[in-house]
This record gives C-alpha cells, sequence and structure tokens, in this order.
C-alpha cells in the first residue's frame, strides 16, 4: 500500500511515483477513450489512503441521468437530520407527477418488470427509506419522482448550496418529457458528484449517522456493471450509476481491503445510442491498477 | 363541553373544545372559498378515534372499516395523523352511499391512499373540496379492476350516476377538476350538527348538551330495563339497537 506523503521518508520519491502515475493515467485514459469512441469524457478521483486527487474534464457537465439520485438521497436526509421527516413515514404510491415545462400531468412508464416492488404497491404506501432504498438500489425511477414530490426540487438545491457541492444542478423528477424537450434537465460535473460522494465518505453528509445510512443504500446496489466491473472481486462499491441511451454513468465509493477507500466518478457521454459497453469498467479498472502501482503491487 | 360517546364507542367532539394546535389545523366552522368562488363553512363537530386499533376494528358500514377513510401519507400533518384522531361526523353518510355502491358493483370497492378524509392542513386542501369534510372519497380500486384506464372509469362514473343523484362524480380527463387515475365522489359540503347542539351559539364552545342517546348507552351499561317496544312491531326488532355499527 501506498503511503501518505507525511509518512513517506523519501518525499522525492513520492512525488515522482505520483507524477509517473498521473502521466500513465492520462495516457490510458486517452486510449480508452478512444477505443470506445467516448464523445465526452469526465472523470475525478480521490483517494483517501494516498490523499491523490485527479481528474480529467472534471468540471464538464453532463446529463446527469440516474446519477441526480444521489442528490435526490442527500436531500431526504437533510429532511431527516433537521427533523423534517422521519424516514418511516408513508408515501402514496401514484404514478402521476406534473411536468416543471409546462405544468402537465404526465405519468410514468412503469411495469412490474421495471419497477418490480414499487408497481405491486400501487395505490397504496411505501415509507421514505423503502423508496430512498429502491431510488437507489434498483434505479427506480418512480421512487425517485416520489421522493422529489416528498422534498421537493428547493430542498434538493438547499442541500447542494449547504454543503457546497458545485457541479450539480438538479430541476426536476425523471422522465419528464416536455422538461427534456425544452432542454430543462438536471446536470452534473465528475468534480460535483466526487464532492457529493467525499462528504459521503468521510462521515460529512449531514453528519456520520445520515452519512452511514447513505453508504449502506448505496452499498446494496444491483447494477455493478460500471465501477466494480473494474475491480478485484472483493472489493464493495457504495455508487450510483447513470445510464439514458447516449450517456453511461458511474460514481461511487470504492472500499479495498486493508487500505482507506477511494471515490471515483466517470462521467461517458456517445455521439450516438450505445448498448452495452464496457469503458466506464476500464477507466474503473485503470485506476485501480494506477493506485496499485503506486502501493508497489 | 360538547362531547358524547356514540353507540360505535367513538366519542363525538365539538373542534373548538380541542387543543388549540389541534383546532388550528382542523379550523372549525371557518369559512373557506371553493375553486368556483363559493364560500363554505368547514365542520365543527367530529368523531374522535382513540387509536389505531379503534381505528381497524370499528365498522362505520358493513363493508367500510373507519380506518379506510384515514387512510394518508406525509402529505397529511403529523399531528392530525397522530391518534387520537378526528373525523367528520359527515363519514357516516359517505359510507352509507359507498356501501350501495359496493352493492351495486358487487366488488369490494377500495379507496386511494388520501383519498378519504383530508383535514384543512393536508398538501392536497388546496381549496374547499368536500375531503375536508369527510364527504368525498377517492376510489383507485373496483375488485380487481385499478381504474387506470378511461374506459373502466368511465364506466364506473356511468354506473355511480344512475345510482344515485346524490353523489357528484368528477369526469374523466387530466385537466385539474378531473380524474384519470381513481374515481372521486363526493356528496358536496355536508356538516352534521347533533341534535343536542343549539346552533344559536355557533361561535363558541358551549356547556356539554344532554345527548339522548348517551342517557341511552349508560343506561345499557347499568342493565336499566328499557321500554318495550309497541306490540305492532315485529319481535325481531326488539335487539340490538345499532345494527350497521357493530
Amino acid at each position: 500500500m501506498a503511503k501518505s506523503p507525511a509518512q513517506t521518508p523519501d518525499a522525492v520519491d513520492v512525488r515522482q511515483s505520483v507524477a509517473k502515475a498521473e502521466q500513465s493515467l492520462y495516457a490510458s485514459v486517452l486510449a480508452i477513450r478512444g477505443r470506445h469512441e467516448i464523445e465526452r469524457l469526465g472523470i475525478a478521483f480521490y483517494d483517501a489512503e494516498t490523499t491523490l486527487q485527479w481528474s480529467y474534464n472534471a468540471d464538464l457537465a453532463f446529463h446527469a441521468a440516474s446519477t441526480m439520485k444521489l442528490a435526490v438521497l442527500l436531500a431526504v436526509f437533510r429532511q431527516y437530520t433537521r427533523g423534517e421527516l422521519t424516514l418511516d413515514e408513508p408515501v402514496h404510491v401514484r404514478n402521476k407527477f406534473v411536468s416543471i415545462y409546462d405544468r402537465k400531468p404526465y405519468m410514468l412508464d412503469i411495469n412490474r418488470d421495471t419497477e418490480g416492488e414499487i408497481y405491486d404497491h400501487l395505490g397504496r404506501t411505501m415509507s421514505v427509506k423503502q423508496l430512498a432504498y429502491y431510488m437507489i438500489t434498483c434505479s427506480s425511477n418512480f421512487a425517485t419522482n416520489l421522493l422529489v414530490d416528498v422534498v421537493g426540487v428547493p430542498v434538493i438545491q438547499t442541500a447542494l448550496d449547504e454543503l457546497k457541492i458545485d457541479g450539480i444542478r438538479v430541476l426536476r423528477g425523471v422522465e419528464d418529457h416536455g422538461a427534456f424537450e425544452a432542454g430543462l434537465n438536471n446536470e452534473v460535473t465528475a468534480n460535483g458528484l466526487l464532492k457529493l460522494l467525499r462528504l459521503v465518505a468521510e462521515g460529512k453528509a449531514y453528519g456520520e449517522e445520515a452519512s452511514a445510512q447513505m453508504r449502506e443504500i448505496l452499498l446494496d446496489q444491483r447494477y455493478k456493471s460500471g465501477i466494480p466491473a473494474g475491480l478485484p472481486q472483493a472489493a464493495r462499491v457504495a455508487h450510483k450509476t447513470g445510464n439514458i441511451s447516449t450517456v453511461h454513468h458511474d460514481a461511487g465509493i470504492v472500499y479495498l481491503e486493508g487500505r482507506k477507500p477511494y471515490v471515483l466518478v466517470i462521467l461517458t457521454q456517445f455521439s450516438s445510442e450505445t448498448g452495452r459497453t464496457t469503458a466506464v469498467a476500464d477507466v474503473s479498472r485503470d485506476i485501480y491498477e494506477c493506485l496499485a502501482g503506486m502501493n508497489g503491487g | 363541553m360538547a362531547e358524547t360517546e356514540t353507540e360505535s364507542g367513538l366519542k363525538i367532539v365539538d373542534a373548538f373544545d380541542l387543543e388549540p394546535d389541534l383546532r388550528a389545523l382542523l379550523r372549525p366552522g371557518e369559512l373557506v372559498e371553493g375553486i368556483g368562488g363559493q364560500y363554505h363553512h368547514l365542520p365543527r363537530y367530529f368523531y374522535e378515534i382513540p387509536s389505531h386499533e379503534a381505528a381497524r376494528q370499528i365498522r362505520v358500514t358493513p363493508h367500510f372499516g373507519l380506518n379506510e377513510f384515514l387512510l394518508v401519507d406525509l402529505k397529511e400533518a403529523a399531528r392530525i395523523r397522530a391518534f387520537p384522531r378526528y373525523v367528520p361526523c359527515a363519514i357516516r353518510i359517505l359510507a352509507f352511499y359507498l356501501e350501495r355502491l359496493r352493492e351495486a358493483t358487487g366488488a369490494p370497492v377500495h379507496l386511494a391512499v388520501n383519498g378519504g378524509y383530508r383535514s384543512p392542513a393536508h398538501k392536497l386542501s388546496v381549496a374547499a373540496t368536500p375531503h375536508m369534510w369527510a364527504t368525498a372519497a377517492d376510489v383507485y380500486k373496483i375488485g380487481t379492476v385499478v381504474l387506470r384506464e378511461r374506459a373502466s372509469i368511465e364506466t364506473y362514473n356511468r354506473l355511480i350516476e344512475d345510482l344515485t343523484d346524490d353523489l357528484y362524480v368528477m369526469p374523466y380527463g387530466h385537466e385539474i377538476g378531473k380524474a384519470d387515475d381513481h374515481i372521486h365522489v363526493d356528496l358536496g359540503y355536508v356538516s352534521i350538527v347533533p341534535r343536542e347542539i343549539s346552533e344559536d351559539r355557533l361561535e363558541g364552545p358551549q356547556p356539554r348538551p344532554r345527548f339522548a342517546y348517551e342517557e341511552r348507552r349508560r343506561g345499557d351499561r347499568r342493565g336499566w330495563p328499557r321500554e318495550p317496544l309497541p306490540e305492532v312491531l315485529p319481535a325481531a326488532a326488539h335487539g340490538s339497537p345499532s345494527g350497521h355499527d357493530k
């Protein structure tokens, strides 16, 4: 394992090692970008073990896709820690939402396959915590919109502002096609998501208890073809993916045995619709190998 | 204090006698403006439901439990959701009509969450809706039919319109004042004033009146003999005086 500069007897060696790692990372990221024909790529990571921070186009704004659900999760726990919401409060599971564009009602295109348990609760209630769990672990759009209604878009933005998280803009829930056509979209940058996840990892997102509960939910993520696919099997990742037609993102906290975690955000955008892509996993693997190389592994 | 106990074991309370925080949420007697610009006085007399268990056990009609009218989510004020809970006395009339609807459809009628009584503090109570009088119901499912399609909603709407002129049925549609994922029925703005209440002093609490059925129940509890019914009635009518509450 690499040690932090303060613990290393020879600071010059460390600086050289970091510079070499950064150079190597940059080259391999460019190679991945070319190989996968990625139109836009944003990466940011911070390693708590080595304190190494590295980024590539980290302030470039992307369509957030489902990574915006991290901001919704943050807002839910803001309200919880302020006593304005309890996690077991019931929420009516109703498929009816209002577009931010023209205030017209719209419904999500849902079925049992895409929404599973939530679909089965139509017309009844689920708790805030259950919805938060499905919003993250199954990336449920239905749960997300219900929670956006519960906390409200202004509170989501307030949470981001309070924690000084720049680079995440949440305007609306998901599948608001009227707003999409009008260009009103949620946006993220790699640096924005990195800041959010660092706070969660370090117990600074509305306190250690709230942060721990968020990490617990994120660790149960069911979609593992992004960051986890580039890591050894034993790695645990608290993360949130985001996939729509031309974008494939993943943002998470990586826990490896015997070292502090690192936070990694990979945002990709393609010129045309892509099916399954291993681009995010490839970047994840490169970063893992780079850190392992610095550790002499 | 206007407070008494009904056959179902529920007390009737004058909302002016409630704690100030509850009174502020229920706003008894206050004028509220409807969407069409009409004003209506909010209900003043409520049933007090002591516990979740009581709400679950008490039947308002043979097929409708009291709890079905109290299903709300976090859009309702937390204080209103806490027991003891309060529901306007007109709930009985609504339940009577829903029971008729159930008979007509021959299938269970399911009320939606937030589809029964909503207090004036409920986030969906943006204007005077009969839900605030406990005289409106949103039905999301009849039998196994989840009411999400135009065809099913309009079919049942027609059935209800043919059943009674007393119920207003919201037409199918996506706009405000229409419904596309439930059936909305209501009886308008009906308030029940217990017969023992004098309405010449409605602006504030009054001394507790003597309620006739309170005396009767007290007598029953103590085993006092009751007046025999006239001979013209069949013997079966001498049984329990409170058929539909059991």
